[in-house]
């Protein structure tokens, strides 16, 4: 496996915990970690392999360190990349737009050629909408620690070995 | 979110000179807000204050796309950044903040943060929230009947759509195919209420997604691109096919509500702490510098100059001159047409009567003949060979076509607020509404009456509702509840409006024509029992006129004076022709034919002569207009009295179904004819 660029918020609370947890389970050795909020193109073109932290804010935005980073990379093509992403969402408090900001960011991945990997089931999850969601598939892992943090470790252990296999 | 639209601008195409003005405007309106509770703990003004931070993207946004020329703006009291961004100064801002006489909205006669600039087409509008959504409509209704450039802008917090006016006038926008832009800001909260207590869906822009011609787009409003590529679009939009947009924008609200609000009462640390991560300027400067648009060394010199330029705009109010308190009864109400011809209302005409409805149908059309820029709309008004409930306004459709004649909604609010939209257009548009099937509905309008009594005080005489409010009124045609009722004592306690109630077919005539040509709003009531009555019926000289305020002697006399107006004129002859017929007394009847204003020199005059009155009217006696026309008298008159002011009028009761029950509620001809007798023996 080549070696993945997780991308993630180093301010971040939540986040930043998943994101040792994923890095516990694919390996240190597998990841380089990056903080989004400082990343530039340069830094962002290095690797083939991606895992974006995604974390959905308010009524389905995007962080404002994706929205800020975004238009480095707007312009340029992202095929032959792969990318898993993962992120937070509340699905009682913000039941209309839980885990948005993974479908955000998978639209703008796949409209610039890039392979999203690492889709989920979505049972389990009750929420009214998602862009995030395909069918009964979310485009990556959705975490919900407001409502469901007992479940967090067994999701990532999940995706992770789902990613795994899916990650060349 | 994010908007799903074409994007026209992003940070890395944007002109340069673009990026810096939005800049400069978002700094100068951040820090206007920021300084506003300043001037309240110094005791300067600015005790409103409902401050913009967080808002400021879609605020830009707003005013960004707003064409001062062709667009119509109704700003809300959260706006400072929305009218900066839309046209006004520094200086204008803080001049509304500190209520000083030259503040553009309206002199300071307006609560502060009401930012508006009528000359501009930034509208001034009501402290009543969201209320202006009507009078956006209104005036879109007029853009698009004159088939003119640009689009109506309404602006408002997302609590507000809670409003039941604001669904009627997305409703009629939808229906109607109106270019209106609907802008709901949504910060989470109405003062402290959030939103979850307000409506299901958590963005209320939801709840209208089933409206036919109506679009929605949802967009960050706290970025500063994501609400330019949606305002853009929606106006865009609102041209091309001349239909109506929601625009649901994402805001923070980083303060309290207002200076008279203590969000950390209801809000934690750390959602406190998180606005403060949203903050729309600092995400922008943040851009501008990683994609190298701007140095900070470019963008410090600006918040330099925004530093000078606030010094300067607050030196500029603080130099300017207060409102005078003698100004106070300037611009009550527009000046009403003088009459030429028949200039107190009086004739000579002989030949066929004709019926107070006839007379009513006749003034209408001469007057939408001789004014192409006249309208009416009302529930019943126009189909086929129906013309209004009463077919007051038969064949009027038939003649002037449906641009000028047609039906609304069953939504009083609606109707009264989109001529209160309307007329904004142009000076010389003069609505006439049905304001409701019968006088005694008219009560769900009543927001929109009062606000549209205020406008021309508000906006220091920059704005007048030239509108004709006609409504059908009174008893004796056993209606009851909401079909028999009279609202005129009510209505007259608001300042800003005429009040006309004729008795008799010539002066109904008079009267609404002299309405029809005045500036500002006359509510007009017809005795609906005397439409079709004989007694009502009069020769109508050719563009009888009636000026307001002149009350006619409908019966000399030198014992007692009679008070009244509407039905109970005729009641009053009566009485006072059976007491002449037996010997005892000879009275004069005085019809007021206009409440407001009121001929007090008429009355006095008749008193001197008398020295008794008796006022009469339908109405309730208690808190009557009669107790105003007393306390006149009592006031004025008092020396020439030699018995003491008697009142007839309905029971403190409602009006009962009942025709048993109608007949003991409303003033009759006994009941009149006892009193002046009672007057009479003094």
């Amino acid at each position: 496996m080549k070696k993945i660029g997780l991308f993630y918020s180093f301010h971040s609370v939540k986040t930043k915990q998943q994101a040792q947890k994923i890095i516990a389970a694919l390996g240190a050795e597998n990841i380089e970690e990056v903080n989004v909020e400082e990343a530039d193109e340069a830094t962002f073109k290095k690797y083939s392999n991606y895992i974006l932290a995604v974390p959905t804010w308010f009524d389905g935005e995007l962080p404002n360190y994706w929205d800020e980073f975004l238009p480095a990379v707007e312009d340029g093509s992202l095929k032959g990349k792969t990318f898993a992403l993962y992120g937070g969402g509340d699905q009682k408090g913000y039941a209309e737009n839980f885990v948005d900001g993974l479908g955000i960011m998978a639209d703008f991945i796949e409209a610039r050629a890039g392979k999203v990997i690492g889709f989920t089931s979505t049972e389990g999850y009750e929420f009214e909408g998602s862009k995030a969601a395909r069918g009964d598939q979310f485009v990556g892992l959705a975490l919900d620690i407001e409502n469901q943090a007992a479940l967090t470790g067994e999701r990532i252990e999940a995706w992770t070995e789902q990613l795994k296999k899916e990650f060349k | 979110m994010k908007a799903d639209v074409q994007e026209i601008y992003k940070i890395k195409t944007t002109e340069k000179e673009s990026l810096l003005k939005w800049y400069h405007l978002l700094k100068l309106g951040r820090s206007l807000d920021d300084k506003a509770p300043n001037y309240l703990r110094q005791a300067i003004g600015w005790s409103y204050h409902a401050p913009a931070a967080g808002h400021d993207a879609i605020q830009l946004a707003i005013g960004q796309v707003f064409d001062q020329e062709h667009d119509h703006l109704f700003p809300y009291y959260r706006d400072l950044q929305t009218c900066l961004s839309a046209g006004l100064t520094a200086t204008e801002i803080i001049l509304n903040g500190i209520s000083k006489d030259t503040d553009v909205a309206g002199g300071g006669r307006h609560m502060s943060n009401h930012f508006a600039k009528p000359e501009i087409n930034i509208h001034n509008v009501s402290s009543c929230t969201g209320n202006h959504t009507l009078h956006a409509v209104g005036i879109a209704r007029a853009i698009k009947t004159y088939e003119a450039k640009g689009v109506a802008i309404s602006s408002q917090g997302e609590s507000s759509v809670s409003e039941g006016y604001v669904y009627e006038a997305i409703n009629g926008a939808s229906n109607e195919k109106l270019p209106v832009i609907f802008v709901f800001q949504d910060n989470g909260y109405g003062i402290s209420v959030p939103k979850k207590d307000q409506t299901a869906n958590r963005k209320v822009a939801k709840n209208f997604e089933g409206m036919k011609n109506l679009r929605i787009i949802y967009c960050n409003g706290k970025d500063v691109f994501d609400s330019m590529n949606a305002m853009a679009e929606a106006k865009k939009h609102a041209e091309e096919n001349q239909t109506p947009v929601i625009v649901h924008a994402n805001c923070v609200r980083i303060h309290s509500h207002s200076n008279s609000d203590r969000h950390d009462l209801y809000r934690d640390k750390a959602e406190l702490n998180y606005v403060q991560e949203y903050d729309p300027i600092a995400k922008f400067r943040r851009l501008l510098v990683r994609y190298n648009r701007a140095t900070e060394e470019e963008l410090d010199a600006i918040d330099a100059e925004v530093k000078a330029e606030v010094k300067v705009a607050h030196k500029a109010g603080l130099a300017a001159p207060s409102p005078d308190p003698e100004s106070i009864h300037d611009f009550v109400i527009a000046p009403s047409y003088v009459p030429q011809k028949f200039p107190d209302g009086t004739h000579n005409e002989e030949g066929e009567p004709k019926k107070l409805i006839e007379a009513l149908n006749g003034t209408l059309k001469e007057e939408f003949r001789r004014n192409p820029h006249t309208y009416i709309w009302g529930q019943d008004m126009a189909n086929k060979d129906k013309g209004g409930i009463f077919n007051v306004s038969k064949g009027l459709q038939q003649e002037f076509g449906h641009k000028r004649v047609f039906n609304a909604p069953i939504a009083e609010d609606f109707i009264m607020g989109t001529a209160n939209g309307m007329a904004r257009y142009n000076k010389d548009i003069r609505i006439v509404v049905e304001g409701a099937e019968f006088a005694d509905y008219f009560w769900p309008a009543m927001e929109q009456f009062v606000e549209t009594t205020h406008e021309y005080w508000r906006t220091k005489g920059q704005y007048s509702p030239n509108i004709t409010v006609r409504l059908a009124s009174g008893g004796y045609i056993g209606g009851g509840l909401y079909h028999s009722q009279n609202i005129e004592g009510a209505l007259s306690t608001f300042p800003g409006v005429r009040i006309v109630y004729p008795s008799y077919a010539d002066d109904a005539a008079g009267l609404l024509r002299t309405s029809m040509r005045s500036e500002g709003m006359t509510v007009f009531m017809e005795p609906k029992a005397l439409y079709n009555a004989p007694k009502a019926a009069t020769p109508i000289p050719e563009e009888f006129e009636v000026p307001f305020g002149k009350a006619r002697i409908r019966r000399e006399g030198t014992d007692l004076t009679i008070v009244t107006y509407g039905n109970t004129t005729h009641m009053c002859v009566e009485a006072a022709d059976k007491l002449a017929k037996e010997g005892a007394g000879n009275i004069e009847v005085i019809d007021l034919r206009s409440i407001v204003p009121l001929d007090t020199d008429t009355v006095l005059e008749s008193i001197k002569k008398t020295s008794k009155v008796l006022i009469v009217h339908e109405d309730k006696v208690f808190a009557g207009f009669g107790g105003e026309v007393a306390a006149t008298i009592s006031d004025l008159g008092f020396e020439y009295l030699d018995a003491p002011v008697k009142r007839v009028g309905s029971t403190f009761t409602p009006v009962g179904f009942n025709r048993i029950l109608e007949a003991a509620v409303l003033p009759n001809t006994d009941k009149i004819e006892v009193a002046a007798r009672e007057l009479l023996s003094f």
